[in-house]
Parts: C-alpha cells; sequence; structure tokens
C-alpha cells in the first residue's frame, strides 16, 4: 500500500507500538479478568431478578471502560519513559524521524492495541448477552455504538498519558492522568461549581477548567445502552469531533514539551 | 540424619498444629462474624443517591444493578430470618412484619443512580405499599419525573392508589397512563373500570392479569399468580357455598362431608379431589367445610392468600 513518505515512520513506530503492546503480558492479563468479569457478569445476573441483560452490560462495557483505562494509562505512560531508559530513543531520532512523528506513532500504535481490545470485550458481552438470552438480543448489536464511544473516551486518556509522560516519570504521569479521568467525569459539577462562586476570578477560572479539561460525560452510555438506547448519529459525530480536536491539542502540547526536552 | 528427621517430624507437628489452630480460629472468627454483620445491615445508608451518582462516575449503572441486588438480598434474608422462626410463610405483598426500614432508601438510591431502571420502581409497586404507602408513591411520582414517557410506571402507581381503595386517583392515573405514546388500550379500559367498580373482583382480576402479564420479575409473578388465584378463590367459593346452602335447604342440615354435596359440585365444573371428592382450590388445594359443614374456606396449607 503507497503511503505519503511524511506518514512512513509514523506508520513503523505505530505498528512496532502494537507488536510490543502484543507481546506484553500485562496486557493479555487485564483482557482476560476483563472476559472473566464479563463471563461472571451471567452469574451475578441470576441475582438480579430477571434484570440478567442489563447486568451484563453494565458489568460488561464498564469493565471494558475501567480496564481500557488502566490499559491506556499503564501502558501509555511507559510509551516514551522506556525509549528513553532503554536509549532506543536515541537511534531512533537519529533517524530521520521527528519528534511528533515519533509522539504520534507511539500514539497510534496504543491506540490500535486499545482497539483490538476494546472489540475483544465488546464481543464478549455481546456473546454474553446472547447466551443468556438462548439466541438473539436486540441488545446484542444495541451496545456497540456505546462501545465507540468507550473506545473514543479511551483514545483521549492515551493522549493525556501520552502527554504526561512527555515530561514526567511514570508513576506521577499514571496518578495524574487518572486523576485527568475522574475529574473528566465530574466536569458537569465543575460547571455548576462555577456558576455558584460568588466571585468573578474564581468563577472564570472554574469555567476555564470546565473547558479546558477533557468532559468524559459526553462519552458515558453505559447506562442507557443497558436499556437499550443508541446515541444519536449527531451525537456519535459531535462526540468524534471532540475527541479527534482534544488527541490533536493533546498530541501537539506534547510534541511541543518533547521537542524541547534536552536528552544529552 | 537423625536430628534431620526429628526436625520434619516436629515441623510436621507444627503444621497440623497450626492448622487445628487455624480451624479454631475461624469458627471464632465466624461466629464473632455473624453478630457484627447483622448490625450495620439495619444502618442507614452512608450515601445519599445523588451523591452516589457522582461518586460513581461513568458506573452509575453498575452502581444500580448494586443497590437493586442488595435490595432483593436485603428483602430475601429478612424473609429467610422471618420464616426461620415463625411456623407462616412471608408474602412478599405483606411484608409489613419484617421491619424493612431500609428498602425505601435502597429504591430510592437505585432509582437515582439510574432514573430508567424500571425493575426498582416495580418492585416498590409491589412491596412498600404495605408499610411504607407514601415512599412508594414518592418514588412512582420520582419515576414519571425521570420517565415522562414510560405507561408502565403509570400502571404501577395506579395499581399503588387501587390497592389502598383511591379509586379516583387509579382512575386518573390509568387515564393519564393511557394517553401517554405506546400505552396498551386496556390502560384507558382500566381507568374506566376502576372508575366505575372499584373493587371489584372482575376490576382486581384484570389489574393483576395486566401486572402479570407485563411484569419480567419471578418473584413479582409468583405474587401475582397467587393473587389471580385468590380472585378464582373467591369465586369459586360463593359457587360452593350457594350449592351448600341449596343442600341444606333441601335436606334440612349442613352437609357432613364433600361426598354428601358430591352431584352439586359435579354440576359447577371445580376440580374434584379423587379420595375425598372436595373441590381444589386453585393452587391444587382441598377445600375445607367449616361451621358444621355450612360454609367452605380454605385450608391452612392452601398458597392462595387467605386476605
Amino acid at each position: 500500500m503507497y503511503i505519503y513518505p511524511v506518514f512512513r515512520p509514523t506508520r513503523t513506530i505505530a505498528r512496532n507500538t502494537f507488536r510490543e503492546a502484543v507481546r506484553d503480558r500485562v496486557l493479555y492479563n487485564l483482557v482476560f479478568f476483563a472476559l472473566l468479569l464479563i463471563g461472571g457478569a451471567i452469574f451475578l445476573g441470576e441475582l438480579s431478578g430477571g434484570q440478567e441483560a442489563k447486568v451484563i452490560v453494565d458489568l460488561g462495557l464498564s469493565a471494558t471502560l475501567l480496564f481500557g483505562v488502566f490499559i491506556a494509562i499503564f501502558v501509555g505512560v511507559g510509551l516514551v519513559y522506556k525509549e528513553i531508559e532503554r536509549r532506543t530513543l536515541y537511534a531512533i531520532l537519529s533517524k530521520p524521524v521527528g519528534r511528533g512523528e515519533f509522539l504520534a506513532g507511539k500514539y497510534l500504535g496504543l491506540c490500535l492495541t486499545l482497539l483490538v481490545n476494546v472489540l475483544v470485550m465488546g464481543a464478549g458481552v455481546s456473546l454474553a448477552l446472547a447466551y443468556v438470552a438462548g439466541g438473539w438480543n436486540p441488545l446484542v448489536l444495541r451496545i456497540w455504538p456505546s462501545i465507540l464511544l468507550i473506545y473514543l473516551e479511551l483514545s483521549v486518556i492515551t493522549g493525556v498519558a501520552l502527554l504526561f509522560s512527555s515530561f514526567s516519570t511514570p508513576a506521577l504521569s499514571a496518578l495524574l492522568t487518572f486523576l485527568v479521568f475522574i475529574i473528566g467525569h465530574l466536569s458537569a459539577d465543575l460547571k455548576s461549581f462555577a456558576a455558584s462562586l460568588g466571585g468573578t476570578t474564581a468563577r472564570w477560572f472554574f469555567r476555564g477548567l470546565y473547558y479546558l479539561l477533557p468532559n468524559f460525560s459526553h462519552y458515558s452510555f453505559i447506562t442507557p445502552a443497558a436499556h437499550g438506547y443508541v446515541p444519536s448519529f449527531a451525537e456519535l459525530i459531535m462526540a468524534l469531533l471532540y475527541a479527534g480536536v482534544y488527541v490533536i491539542v493533546l498530541l501537539s502540547a506534547a510534541t511541543l514539551i518533547f521537542s524541547r526536552r534536552n536528552f544529552k | 540424619m537423625k536430628s534431620n528427621h526429628k526436625f520434619e517430624a516436629m515441623l510436621s507437628l507444627l503444621i497440623l498444629l497450626s492448622f487445628a489452630g487455624v480451624v479454631c480460629l475461624s469458627r471464632l472468627m465466624d461466629a464473632r462474624r455473624r453478630d457484627i454483620v447483622a448490625t450495620p445491615s439495619e444502618e442507614q445508608l452512608y450515601l445519599k443517591g445523588a451523591t452516589a451518582k457522582r461518586l460513581s462516575l461513568a458506573f452509575n449503572g453498575l452502581a444500580a444493578d448494586w443497590y437493586w441486588m442488595r435490595s432483593l438480598q436485603y428483602v430475601g434474608g429478612k424473609v429467610v430470618k422471618y420464616q426461620d422462626t415463625h411456623p407462616e410463610q412471608a408474602q412478599l405483598d405483606d411484608l409489613g412484619a419484617l421491619d424493612l426500614r431500609l428498602l425505601p432508601s435502597l429504591l430510592r438510591v437505585a432509582t437515582t443512580l439510574d432514573p430508567q431502571f424500571m425493575a426498582p420502581y416495580e418492585y416498590a409497586a409491589m412491596i412498600l405499599p404495605t408499610f411504607s404507602r407514601d415512599e412508594a408513591i414518592s418514588l412512582l411520582h420520582y419515576g414519571i419525573e425521570q420517565n415522562p414517557a414510560a405507561w408502565r410506571l403509570y400502571q404501577h402507581l395506579g395499581y399503588i392508589y387501587w390497592q389502598s381503595h383511591d379509586y379516583s386517583k387509579a382512575s386518573e392515573t390509568y387515564s393519564a397512563g393511557a394517553k401517554l405514546p405506546g400505552a396498551p388500550r386496556w390502560m384507558a379500559e382500566m381507568s374506566a373500570r376502576t372508575a366505575a367498580e372499584g373493587g371489584s373482583r372482575r376490576a382486581a382480576r384484570e389489574m393483576y392479569q395486566h401486572l402479570y402479564d407485563e411484569s419480567n420479575d419471578d418473584q413479582v409473578k409468583q405474587l401475582l399468580e397467587r393473587r389471580l388465584m385468590q380472585v378464582d378463590s373467591f369465586d369459586e367459593r360463593d359457587r360452593i357455598r350457594r350449592a351448600l346452602e341449596n343442600y341444606a335447604a333441601r335436606s334440612g342440615r349442613c352437609a357432613g362431608s364433600w361426598r354428601e354435596v358430591a352431584s352439586q359440585l359435579q354440576t359447577l365444573q371445580l376440580r374434584l379431589d379423587p379420595v375425598t371428592g372436595a373441590p381444589l382450590d386453585p393452587s391444587g388445594t382441598p377445600y375445607v367445610l367449616t361451621k358444621k359443614g355450612c360454609d367452605v374456606d380454605l385450608d391452612l396449607n392452601s398458597r392462595v392468600p387467605y386476605r
């Protein structure tokens, strides 16, 4: 396949990052544990008084999100750090590869890994639903737009992890990324908090923070999905655009910081 | 070599003794644990629904499931405990004696976490009215506020009003629900029926039958099945009573056994016990003759609710 030469290094780094992640046993353990949880939802559903399908979707998609976040954070924060530690970064950067291309490749490689994981976990949830229904259940298909939203959220979190890892240690980056994940789900409160404040400066500060931090409430569709609701096409497109624009901001910031770092 | 054997033997003995100690300690801890577990189960919930929703981040659906299952376990645990200490069975629609003080809060948190979750509303409509009618009505109103297009919530709210003999409000609620898109035609019929006939058996039968048809919850279905059996049993007992009265009028005395009224019972098209000839109630238990054969009643072992 012909690829514009500018994107070739990015593609190569992405492919290698994906291969490296696939070889990582921790990743398998996380996916296995998530699938185990999804399987466990079948048994848990029996305690729910006829709400098996809802429990499977809630637990299955929550596990997909949570374990996806773990993968995005713990693999994401090590992407750059590992290359510096192993000193392989010097070999890469000595070739005609820009620092931005390197980061974009790392990011895309992890996104591809996450895509495969999310697809596997989503398929697990669908299979569990079909098993409980003893055949066809409309939820088997109706959960997939919600899975797409989960994936988009994970792609933003990966970007956040990469940004922090471009200037900080893995432990601190993981902590900060996890905090962004939590704040991102509470950002609606941040907005109402800003509105409730008396002082103008404080109000502007919190309002600014609300717009600055990623708003993950746009991607929270697990609960409605468990009732068979599907986000509208417009909602999906907006969520896709939001994630895309936010990732561009994150990667640009990461590149800016990373390009100023001195590795001598 | 000898000292090695001695050491191994001592080590084996130590392992055995330690295991015995572990077993004793486990038993002691289990015994203590039971006491501890019994106390906090009645403690008020630490989290209000809104706080729980905020803290649950994107996992509010999962948290709602947890509160829902906790509600079921809470009621189930109380029922088991009651049946351990009482000879009679606890009935799901008459749990006033069980002191289910936490149930309204648990259902409230479950529905605050996931307002579209219909099962807790249905459960609330079936169980709460016997000991906390206002809570049940409040929860259903909250559900309607959150799900204005859900006609089933109107059905449940109407049922609560109907149960408390507030037939005009029950009729109004059914009528409001009947206007919603997707509401079945029988909602309007139920509105008319409750307004015109209130607590009639026909209204009751239709009420229970529609609730039964719409429910996915096995426990609720069982409860409604028993209520339907009760309504059928009322009709059957009326017919048997008339047969007993006719017999008494003809023979000048009440029936000494079911065999004496066998021919009359056969004309009523009731199921009869092949051995005693006693008519069987809808749960398959033979009815009993009371008031020296002048009246009929349910057997104490019958699954048909007495009240």
